[in-house]
């Protein structure tokens, strides 16, 4: 939890987005939802996550839910056989957060916790993200990208350019998108 | 000291240093500058916030070369995510990561500067001989026929099918071979860019570089002696570590028009047009899937350009209208900009050696702003107009039509929610695009006019020879100054922009 960067000359990332009070007013948006069930009840709701070793930045929970989301957003399928989970994303992300600036950091817990507490927040919904099953998390989590909502829209397109990114970088994705990877490699390995 | 380049990631810290010139950014602007100025015999001392990374250090990989070339580590955006603002943080600057596209500014942009914003020195019979000079910088060539890959060829027959104007654009290769991965860096050094050009030449007149050195505030811009406060970065650029200062009588800021506005409101310094009339000129991609394999990613990424529609004399605002040019990126980058998630995207990234993809390049008003906080940080704000929206409908409608012409199966519009199109019927979509805040991947690589140029301070953060009003020798030496966008692309606008403004101040001191 310690290894984030207070740099004097920190600049806008990813996550910027959720300063400003937008987090406090995108948590407003179901009313009273949040506040009804209390502090208790929001972590009763959420249940306990499974401890992860070796960390950095990212708690247990926080864990969770990243890889609840890379489970929706890279299904395995004919056209892609990869098991997006086995690659540990949420393990890379945590390896970039560690040298992300403080308030990067912050501004991305902000999002996971509004991930997680989605399905109530904005579905009225008495579970959370992780505890949805995966049709309906996948469902759940496509409707952030066409969201009225601007802070829902933000937090996919967030999410989609670091997870996308890292993922179709992963080689055993290639052979299934027509790509051979670098072509310096390529061309040494006798390719044309 | 092992020589010109000294990374302070792994050399020591200097206490001080003292210097005639101090250039902070060692990008087109900056290394232009360091070039004239040492080569006149004056004393240069550069500082680059990114490293210098070459050879197989380009290993040609999203994730890392993202991480390690780009500003924030390709995560820079506007201030609503709504557009991803590219910008190089890398020994030599965005040279080393743009595609080589070498598009000098227009007379009638140079005409409009001239008359409009009273820049007489960038008229263009004052103008034409630093351009030709940025040319021969850049051994500019037109790109050959060889080079023209499939993706490119797609989207000229269409364009000639249809009777538009397009042309084969000219480029900074030399001995290319089509590596395909222009912007995350060439391997082979193909760019005739700063890093490759006017940096040797500097060093082999006398300057010396830091890298891992980010400026962050300049104190003194008054005075005689100016200070600039230094942080040294970690090997990854991630940390601050130590900090020293630089004392020098000129300090030249060529930082981008982001970061240079950023560093004089950091500091304190200028007037209230510092950071105001940011252009971002925010593009958007089509994608054209077509039923054979295109292999886009292999070859020049982008070698053919539709100037059909490119207006270079708006009575307003110089170059308006919109321009059309074929792009391709490596999987990482390219999956990040299609609309779905799920099983969607997977099927979309299925297709990806299917794909041809253009980038509807649409210059817009000086409308956006740089703004820095009390605490530093930094928040580049910025509304797409609607002017800007109705010419990207219009440009989506085209490209669709263009690509349906050279036999493409679908047109992809990647934005949320997306826009299929599975005929030159369905073009006529694109007018009902809403292009929202945070609904389309707009992405801006050509920022411009934070410290815009002017002959009055009521007009300008900095006066028509770019020093700083208010400050006695710091200037800005970038796109920062210019007043409305330069070109579709502007490595050459700044390479002449700054070899002029370097000459005029070689005849001052």
């Amino acid at each position: 939890m310690s290894s984030v960067r207070k740099d004097e000359a920190a600049s806008e990332g990813l996550f910027a987005f959720l300063s400003r009070r937008r987090f406090l007013k995108a948590s407003l948006v179901a009313g009273g939802a949040l506040l009804g069930l209390g502090g208790g009840g929001l972590l009763a709701l959420r249940g306990r996550a499974p401890s992860v070793d070796g960390l950095h930045v990212l708690d247990d929970h926080e864990y969770r839910t990243l890889r609840s989301l890379v489970e929706v957003m890279f299904p395995t399928s004919e056209l892609i056989p990869v098991d997006a989970t086995a690659m540990d994303l949420p393990r890379a992300f945590d390896g970039f957060l560690a040298k992300e600036p403080e308030h990067n950091v912050t501004d991305l817990r902000k999002a996971l916790v509004l991930i997680e507490f989605g399905p109530l927040v904005f579905d009225r919904r008495l579970t959370t993200f992780s505890r949805l099953d995966v049709s309906e998390r996948s469902a759940h989590w496509d409707t952030w990208g066409v969201s009225d909502e601007l802070v829902r829209r933000q937090v996919s397109i967030a999410m989609r350019k670091f997870f996308n990114l890292v993922f179709f970088d992963h080689e055993e994705v290639w052979p299934y998108i027509g790509y051979g990877g670098p072509s310096m490699l390529r061309r040494a390995g006798g390719e044309r | 000291m092992t020589g010109p380049i000294v990374d302070l990631s792994s050399e020591a810290t200097p206490r001080e240093v003292l210097t005639e010139v101090c250039i902070i950014g060692s990008g087109c602007g900056g290394a232009t500058a360091a070039r004239l100025l040492s080569e006149a015999g004056h004393e240069v001392v550069l500082l680059e916030e990114g490293r210098d990374l070459i050879g197989p250090e380009r290993t040609q990989r999203d994730a890392a070369m993202y991480d390690q070339l780009y500003m924030d580590r390709g995560g820079r955006a506007s201030h609503d995510l709504s557009v991803s603002v590219l910008q190089g943080r890398v020994l030599g600057g965005g040279g080393v990561i743009n595609a080589c596209d070498v598009v000098p500014p227009p007379d009638g942009v140079l005409k409009h500067w001239a008359s409009k914003f009273g820049l007489a020195d960038y008229a263009p019979v004052s103008f034409r001989p630093f351009v030709e000079a940025a040319l021969q910088d850049l051994s500019a060539s037109r790109i050959p026929e060889s080079l023209v890959n499939l993706a490119n060829d797609k989207l000229r027959q269409g364009t000639q099918a249809l009777g538009l104007r397009g042309e084969v654009m000219m480029h900074n290769r030399v001995a290319c071979r089509g590596l395909g991965t222009c912007l995350i860096g060439c391997p082979i050094h193909s760019k005739r860019n700063p890093r490759m050009v006017a940096l040797p030449k500097a060093f082999e007149a006398g300057a010396l570089v830091y890298t891992r050195a980010r400026a962050v505030k300049i104190t003194k811009a008054t005075q005689e002696l100016k200070e600039v406060s230094v942080r040294t970065l970690d090997a990854g650029g991630y940390r601050e570590e130590g900090k020293f200062t630089v004392r020098a009588k000129i300090v030249i800021i060529a930082a981008n028009a982001i970061a240079s506005a950023q560093l004089l409101l950091r500091s304190g310094i200028g007037n209230e047009h510092v950071g105001e009339h940011l252009t971002l000129q925010p593009q958007l991609s089509v994608i054209a899937m077509f039923d054979e394999r295109i292999a886009a990613f292999d070859g020049v990424p982008q070698s053919y350009a539709v100037t059909e529609f490119e207006e270079e004399d708006n009575a307003e605002f110089g170059l308006w209208g919109y321009r059309i040019e074929a792009i391709m990126g490596t999987p990482g980058i390219v999956s990040t900009l299609l609309p779905f998630s799920g099983a969607p995207a997977m099927a979309g990234m299925a297709q990806y050696d299917q794909m041809a993809a253009s980038l509807l390049l649409v210059p817009d008003a000086p409308s956006g702003r740089v703004e820095v906080a009390r605490n530093g940080r930094l928040t580049i704000r910025y509304e797409q107009r609607e002017d800007h929206r109705q010419r990207l409908r219009s440009a989506v409608e085209t490209s669709a039509k263009i690509y349906f012409e050279a036999g493409a199966r679908e047109v992809l519009v990647p934005t949320m929610p997306a826009v299929r199109m599975r005929s030159r019927s369905d073009a006529g979509k694109a007018s009902a695009l809403s292009l929202a805040p945070a609904t389309a991947p707009l992405i801006s690589a050509h920022q411009q006019g934070t410290v815009r140029f002017a002959p009055s301070e009521r007009d300008g953060g900095a006066d028509p020879d770019g020093r700083v009003y208010g400050t006695n020798d710091v200037y800005v030496l970038d796109s920062s100054g210019f007043p409305t966008s330069a070109s579709s692309h502007t490595m050459t606008p700044i390479i002449a922009s700054s070899r002029m403004l370097t000459t005029k101040l070689l005849a001052r001191i």
